[in-house]
């Protein structure tokens, strides 16, 4: 085994002629590699302050700081990480758990300081601090530290098809357009209980979504309820804030859905769809729920609109003991939810399923019982110990262009078909209006065509003054009615309806426009008033906003009411109008318009209430 | 002649690693040895009971230093086991080349405690060398030169990057191209031979009585490797053999390691040609919700030190219920390492320490 | 054909009358016994040719109140489906005054296992030659691997008793 000559380890005599392999460290610098995990950088334009990093990280060396200097909004917190690197392992698990990927590691790893505070430390980037950032002309390795490190020296840094997180959402089965514009089946199918588990394990628990919910529903809480299987749990923490969730989880504007952390370079957790899904799967509310009214109080209640607003105030003061009458002036309640959003999308048996939950706690409801007609505004004042006003818009709004008699409105259009009688439509019709309004009558009217002229070619026009990128209506509606094949005329505004020889109508004329806002950001449209295009459609539909109806209010009593200056009805951080006694919430107080932000003021209203009864 | 108490380590130069042997001697003859390990002892099993699933992966590695590549896969593995996580074909291909660069890597990193403890500092200086080219390749492949934090359960972190075959097979042929050098200056030298031959001797019967693994089996001569038997990773889509020797001494084993390293560099050479497209990891659940069923799994690999494995109960939650590592060195190290010191002299403590393979973070854990 | 693990179940179950065995994935048999019978089934399984014992794990149910062995078996043999072979074999024991024979007549090498188990869990091996403490330096009043030993409470009255460096010098 050992038959080498005794000589042959004097082989390695021949490395002394060779080149030392050891880097003459500082003056030959070692360049880490491409991924190396180093000192962090945040990029503090895109983090959100979620705080999912600290929440992963495994040493705790992640912490969320409050900076002061920073605005809460919508999808942001005012919080930003701050490294101990005392404690960092360097795993990189916050880069890969990041959603807006503003967290990354460089290719830094000098610190050399005798202050141990110093290893404590906010991670921004070089663009928020230049500073500290050098060139390579500039860069000294014998200064290095985390205030002089490298310009552009990423890292690990994150990549989608690695994170920690799932970006794509679970499809949500929905009707195929071709079928769902020949009906009004509901469009939207539902998820199944695996396919709502697994969207409900997407969810991070970052609760920015909660914050961006003008009710502060506990959406994490519900989410992690719907992941365990327990959809009974789920329906119990909704109805903490919410006491319409079959409605929400359709119709809701879900700005739970902008904030969502996974949104920034993924799709949002579908928050509505999970609600709706809570609410569906439970058939029998009264014994999942569990709820009971307090005890009685003896005062009496009066609400005024049975819409989002007065349901849910009504809710909360029947728990609270009080004794709630809700009128009406329809034959059943949700207000505009019964009367707005077409079947296809929110159907009466959803509507009627949560309003009979409210009615099984004791709430009593008065249908088909205008204030004003045939009951009078001021007898409840004396009747009642309080008065809660959710009437909100009922009234639509129309351009007033040359020949606007000849045009239908869009609440009238919407509620005739819902709960009255179907309407006769034309076979070219145009919708005037860039909202979601405009959107359900568009393609409401285009279900009524395929209805009554099978086969026949028609078309939906809708002409809006904004353009793609400042449409009110949602996203996910425009991308609909496009499947639906409505056709978009955006950045056109009416001019005049068109009038053939017999008075029938016969277009629409349209003007260029130039600006819809002015500099504050107010609506002051703008034309170029020579630039036209005409439109052929025999039904011209207006959907360009809604106005409240306070017609039932005595002359007396409405002198005494205060507005905003954006029109709205003042009331004090209790809900409590200018008149005593008189609270009010939903579309004819807040501005923006729908139901969760009704139901937010409700909260309001009912806890002010309660303590204006309860003499606090 | 009078029995003396001899202290040997933690704090000797003869001694690799925070681990310390009391002796008893006659002369410079070892009536007795009793292994005396705790000085790394820093309970990272009870650690792994109190952080979730995803944050035990920076903390497994942390367990063996010389080796943390097999920790984090056993850990993988378990889970993988555990939640049902398949794996897909090229992060396998990926695991069983990056497990070879760590078991090369591993190896030397042995051979230079081994050669530095023999006096042979040229050759501990070049193995030292070649392993830091090896680290290098960690470097680029997963951002980080000891704790990789690389096999995720579902694949792999990331894939590789751009000419990483390349240079994989370039540092390779780097270290290839100076076996001969190892060979002369040190496997083939008459001082080694001298110096190991006969020592520390074992024979198979008492090798097996004894719960050896790795170097230690197959040095004498039983051919058993875990690679073979259970296949893990893609070790069943090449060929290669088991180096085995039959004398069962400090020799033979330091031989066994030096033919595996030649073996290893081999089958990452057919590993990289086989290697297929495709994707190289299935993504995990939501860290922050993710629970795995009520169940128990045993994995074990074939670390560069032996069998390792992993018992891992889950009882339903989000954390681990109990980990337990089985390592190679503990029983090297607490039961065969005093059996194989009877009799041996003082001189050859760390010889035959160093050729068990003992690294003492593995025992204590 | 059945494979190595069925075999093996069939086996046991005739050789023995109050033991569970179950095969689960391919090549794992998870056998529950009782303690007394532990040395018996082990000794049986080694004459078997399963002859390495890989591990000694013991995992603290303390809801049921029990500490439960599991001794991880497999075998040296060359012989495929033996080779493949993980013999998991778990007996519970109380969690109060836990004690049962050692294994050591049979595996040799469960010595520093059994050494270890005793010094985390607290559990007495019968006949032992020497259960001194392994790793640990201090002595515990709950064994420090049992689940109610509350590790960040033991942190706090230990170390956090130390004063920091800064603190130190200031007093200076």
């Amino acid at each position: 085994m050992t038959g080498n000559s005794i000589l042959s380890p004097f082989n390695a005599v021949k490395y002394l002629f060779v080149k030392p392999k050891t880097i003459r460290y500082p003056f030959e610098p070692k360049e880490p590699a491409q991924r190396y995990r180093g000192f962090h950088v945040n990029d503090w334009e895109k983090c959100t302050g979620c705080g999912n990093c600290a929440d992963i990280c495994p040493n705790q060396a992640i912490q969320m700081i409050k900076m002061p200097e920073l605005e809460s909004k919508s999808g942001q917190k005012n919080e930003r990480p701050r490294l101990d690197y005392g404690r960092c392992c360097f795993c990189g698990l916050c880069v890969d758990i990041c959603p807006p990927g503003s967290l990354k590691l460089t290719r830094d790893y000098f610190h050399i300081h005798f202050d141990p505070k110093t290893f404590v430390f906010i991670p921004k980037d070089q663009k928020t601090e230049p500073g500290k950032y050098m060139s390579a002309e500039d860069y000294s390795v014998l200064k290095a530290s985390l205030s002089h490190r490298k310009k552009d020296y990423e890292g690990f840094v994150s990549d989608l098809k690695f994170a920690l997180f799932e970006p794509d959402r679970v499809t949500m089965p929905m009707i195929d357009p071709d079928v769902r514009k020949l009906s009004f089946i509901e469009q939207v199918v539902g998820y199944n209980p695996e396919e709502a588990k697994k969207e409900a394990s997407r969810c991070l628990e970052c609760r920015l979504c909660e914050e961006a919910c003008p009710a502060h529903l506990k959406i994490s809480d519900y989410i992690q309820a719907i992941y365990e299987d327990k959809p009974e749990e789920s329906l119990k923490k909704i109805y903490e804030d919410n006491p319409i969730p079959s409605i929400c989880g359709r119709v809701c504007m879900a700005y739970c859905e902008q904030a969502c952390s996974l949104s920034i370079r993924g799709e949002a957790l579908s928050v509505r769809w999970l609600k709706r899904y809570a609410a569906d799967t439970i058939k029998d509310f009264i014994t999942a729920l569990e709820l009971k009214p307090g005890t009685s109080t003896g005062k009496k209640i009066a609400v005024i609109g049975a819409g989002p607003g007065g349901l849910s105030v009504a809710y909360f003061l029947r728990l609270k003991g009080h004794e709630v009458n809700v009128y009406d002036a329809l034959p059943g309640g949700g207000g505009t939810m019964r009367t707005g959003p077409p079947v296809y999308r929110l159907p009466l048996e959803s509507i009627d399923k949560d309003v009979n939950y409210i009615r099984s706690l004791g709430v009593e409801f008065i249908f088909n019982t205008r204030i004003g007609k045939d009951v009078f505004f001021e007898d409840l004042l004396k009747e009642y110990d309080a008065v809660f006003l959710g009437t909100g818009n009922t009234k639509s709004r129309s351009t007033k262009v040359k020949n606007y008699e000849k045009c239908e409105l869009a609440f009238d259009f919407l509620s005739d078909n819902k709960i009255g009688k179907q309407r006769k439509v034309g076979k070219e019709i145009i919708v005037i209006g860039g909202g979601n309004v405009a959107l359900d009558v568009a393609r409401e009217a285009l279900r009524l065509q395929n209805i009554q002229y099978p086969g026949e070619n028609i078309a939906v026009k809708t002409v809006s003054l904004e353009d793609w990128h400042e449409m009110p209506a949602t996203k996910e509606e425009i991308e609909e009615a496009k499947e639906e094949k409505i056709q978009f005329n955006p950045a056109w505004g009416p001019k005049e309806v068109v009038l053939d020889n017999d008075g029938n109508v016969k277009g629409l004329l349209c003007k260029k426009v130039k600006s819809v806002f002015d500099k504050e950001g107010r609506f002051a449209p703008t034309f170029y008033e020579e630039n036209e295009m005409f439109l052929e459609g025999d039904m011209i539909i207006e959907a360009v906003g809604q106005a409240p109806d306070f017609s039932f209010i005595p002359e007396n009593l409405f002198e005494k009411l205060e507005f905003t200056e954006r029109k709205k009805v003042k009331v004090d951080e209790k809900g409590m109008t200018s008149i005593r006694k008189v609270f009010a919430g939903g579309d004819i107080v807040n501005v923006n318009l729908d139901a969760v932000t009704a139901i937010a003021d409700a909260k309001v209203a009912s806890v002010g209430i309660d303590a204006f009864l309860s003499g606090k | 002649m009078r029995e003396l108490e001899l202290y040997f380590g933690p704090q000797h130069l003869g001694m690799v690693g925070n681990f310390s042997i009391t002796l008893n001697v006659e002369g410079d003859r070892i009536v007795k040895a009793t292994a005396n390990p705790g000085f790394l002892h820093r309970g990272f099993e009870k650690l792994m009971e109190q952080r979730t699933w995803i944050q035990n992966f920076p903390l497994v590695c942390r367990i063996n230093v010389v080796e943390p590549d097999h920790m984090e896969l056993m850990y993988a593995m378990a889970v993988e086991k555990l939640a049902g996580i398949e794996v897909p074909e090229r992060a396998r291909f990926i695991r069983s080349i990056y497990l070879e660069l760590a078991r090369i890597g591993s190896h030397l990193f042995g051979l230079w405690a081994y050669a530095n403890m023999l006096g042979f500092d040229t050759v501990a200086n070049w193995a030292m060398y070649h392993r830091d080219l090896v680290l290098d390749l960690f470097e680029e492949l997963t951002g980080g030169r000891v704790y990789h934090i690389y096999i995720w359960p579902g694949g792999v972190r990331r894939d590789f990057p751009e000419g990483f075959k390349d240079r994989i097979i370039n540092t390779l042929h780097t270290i290839g191209s100076c076996v001969p050098d190892y060979d002369n200056t040190f496997f083939n030298n008459r001082v080694f031979y001298k110096r190991a031959k006969n020592i520390g001797k074992i024979t198979c019967e008492e090798a097996k009585r004894m719960g050896a693994v790795g170097q230690v089996l197959r040095a004498t001569g039983m051919k058993q490797d875990i690679r073979k038997t259970e296949p893990y990773a893609a070790y069943d889509q090449v060929d290669w053999e088991i180096p085995v020797r039959t004398d069962g001494d400090a020799y033979s084993r330091i031989w066994v390691v030096r033919d595996e390293m030649i073996e290893s560099v081999h089958m990452i050479f057919k590993l990289l040609d086989k290697m297929p497209e495709g994707e190289v990891y299935n993504k995990i659940p939501n860290p922050f919700k993710w629970k795995i069923p009520d169940k128990d799994a045993y994995v074990r690999c074939e670390s560069s030190r032996g069998e390792l494995g992993l018992y891992l109960v889950s009882n339903g939650g989000d954390k681990p219920y109990r980990a337990h590592f089985r390592t190679p060195s503990y029983n090297h190290g607490l039961t065969i390492l005093e059996k194989a010191l009877e009799n041996e002299s003082i001189a050859d403590v760390g010889n035959i320490m160093i050729s068990l393979y003992i690294t003492a973070p593995e025992i204590d854990r | 054909m059945k494979n190595t693990g069925q075999l093996l179940k069939e086996k046991l179950l005739l050789s023995f009358e109050d033991i569970q065995a179950e095969v689960s994935d391919e090549h794992r048999l998870t056998v529950n016994c009782r303690k007394d019978t532990v040395i018996t089934v082990l000794s049986f399984l080694n004459n078997s040719g399963y002859d390495h014992l890989a591990l000694i794990s013991c995992v603290d149910w303390i809801k049921d109140n029990v500490l439960e062995l599991v001794y991880i078996l497999t075998a040296y043999a060359e012989d495929k489906g033996k080779a493949k072979m993980n013999i998991l074999v778990k007996t519970r024991i109380t969690r109060e005054k836990p004690g049962l024979h050692t294994v050591i007549p049979v595996f040799e090498n469960a010595e520093p296992y059994e050494r270890e188990l005793h010094e985390l869990y607290g559990i007495h091996f019968m006949g032992h030659p020497r259960l001194t403490p392994l790793f640990l330096e201090r002595e515990y009043k709950i064994p420090p691997f049992r689940k109610d030993f509350d590790t960040r409470k033991y942190v706090q009255e230990v170390f956090d008793q130390i004063p920091f460096v800064e603190d130190k010098k200031a007093e200076k």
